[in-house]
């Protein structure tokens, strides 16, 4: 195998190399900060969830109201979609996230294989949270906190891993250059539809919250 | 195209030309590249992303205006509707500023016992303050849409006020029975000097019922849910349904 995990110089040089494009060079800061709140989201979300488990009565944390409650949102089938509570899942992925961001920052310089292989993971997470947006949603009708955490930095970490794989790696390299070059207006634009979808459902508590 | 934009600048690039002290060139350098990362700063990315945010922002605010404006629209449309042009009024205020309504049900013991209190207030502000009276019989209560129909047909011979007190000074006869009380309510109207025959066609007149159906949905829309219900001047009275309560609110209403 070509690709060895070797340590350059220092980590200067791998975050602030000028001819990579911003949105290529912050991927370490974007994984290891996006990784180590998904780790608290999802490690709060287990630990709620044995609470529940051991004091059915028990009111999690992120229980606030009718619509933002995660104690409705946990204890659906939704919420265990493999068989298992879905927190575990983001436990150990998220750690790996962060550990690997770390490792950028410290200027480790990764093999083709390995960032395909964390693109592979994180579209996996970006499909898997987008069902869970939709089920949360349309199905349950309820918002869990700690779980849109979880969709937020999901979608951040998903698409500044493909930015930096369309660069290093020239995935989809035609079109590119034009998502480097927007990479904030594109994630705004991601998060402004989930945001007016959730205001749209829920429009008729978030009303009763201003009258 | 990006990496020309993102790319600083470079320090070292016009040295040469621009000459003078080694310090003075590298400050120069370092002035000029710190210029250039502000530049690079406000890039199209940026200015897009800050606009996208910024339309959503006023969006959001003309939404809340909005909401709110239309919320105290249906709200006014709510408290005009507590009180309308045919509503009976047993009190008259001069000057037409302060004007309480009561929705009712005359066999609800609460509202029998906010009557004496409502009396004396009555005396009290005569000609100061408007008072209303309006049905809102519950169904709980067996004989409390007989006893609105019988101060209804009453009204229509002009004996709404005195029906009024009537069936409250008497609630304790005829209230909380599972019998039919019509005939106790038609030996009032006698009292009260009535054309009977008259009193039992309104009493059975489909106009009637309308008219206290109209009067329950008014009271629904406007949030009532128990009797009794008071509003002064449109809003709510949340206090005690007591002399002093309504007094205070009352006095507080005129001052104001």
């Amino acid at each position: 195998m070509s690709g060895q995990v070797t340590a350059a110089p220092g980590p200067a040089a791998a975050t602030a190399d000028p001819t990579v494009p911003f949105a290529a060079r912050i991927i370490g800061w974007v994984l290891a900060v996006c990784g180590a709140i998904g780790t608290a989201a999802a490690l709060t979300l287990t630990i709620e969830k044995i609470n529940l488990l051991t004091d059915p009565s028990y009111r999690p944390s992120c229980s606030i109201n009718p619509i933002l409650s995660c104690g409705s949102v946990m204890t659906t089938p939704q919420a265990a979609a493999f068989g298992f509570p879905n927190p575990l899942i983001g436990i150990v992925g998220f750690g790996v996230v962060t550990t690997i961001g770390v490792a950028v920052l410290a200027g480790a310089r990764l093999p083709r294989w390995f960032w395909l292989g964390l693109q592979l993971g994180a579209t996996f997470g970006i499909g898997f949270v987008h069902w869970l947006i939709f089920q949360s949603l349309y199905r349950i009708g309820a918002l869990c906190p700690y779980c849109m955490v979880v969709w937020v930095v999901t979608i951040a970490i998903f698409w500044y891993v493909t930015l930096r794989n369309v660069h290093h790696e020239q995935l989809f390299t035609s079109r590119g250059a034009v998502l480097l070059r927007y990479h904030t207006v594109v994630l705004t634009v991601w998060y402004v539809i989930i945001v007016v979808l959730i205001g749209e459902q829920f429009w008729f508590y978030w009303r009763t919250l201003l009258t | 195209m990006s990496k020309k934009r993102n790319r600083p600048a470079r320090p070292t690039a016009d040295g040469g030309r621009t000459g003078g002290s080694g310090a003075e060139r590298i400050r120069k350098a370092s002035d000029k590249a710190a210029k250039a990362m502000r530049a690079r700063r406000v890039s199209t990315n940026t200015r897009i992303t800050f606009g996208l945010l910024a339309i959503v922002l006023a969006g959001l605010a003309g939404l809340f205006v909005f909401v709110q404006n239309s919320s105290d629209k249906a709200r006014q449309a709510a408290g005009d509707r507590v009180v309308r042009a045919d509503s009976h009024r047993l009190t008259a205020a001069e000057d037409g500023k302060v004007t309480i309504v009561e929705f009712l049900d005359f066999e609800c013991p609460s509202c029998g016992q906010a009557f004496p209190g409502v009396e004396r207030l009555r005396q009290e502000y005569a000609g100061k303050i408007t008072y209303v009276v309006r049905n809102f019989p519950l169904t709980q209560h067996a004989n409390a849409q007989n006893a609105a129909r019988a101060a209804e047909a009453a009204a229509r011979q002009d004996k709404f006020e005195q029906m009024y007190v009537k069936l409250f000074e008497n609630q304790s006869t005829w209230g909380g029975q599972q019998q039919d009380q019509s005939a106790v309510f038609e030996g009032y109207a006698q009292q009260l000097g009535l054309d009977l025959a008259k009193f039992r066609a309104d009493r059975d007149d489909p106009g009637t019922a309308a008219r206290i159906r109209d009067d329950q949905s008014d009271g629904t829309a406007a949030g009532v849910q128990s009797t009794p219900s008071f509003f002064i001047n449109g809003q709510r009275f949340d206090g005690q349904a007591t002399y002093a309560g309504l007094k205070a609110a009352v006095d507080a209403a005129l001052a104001g």
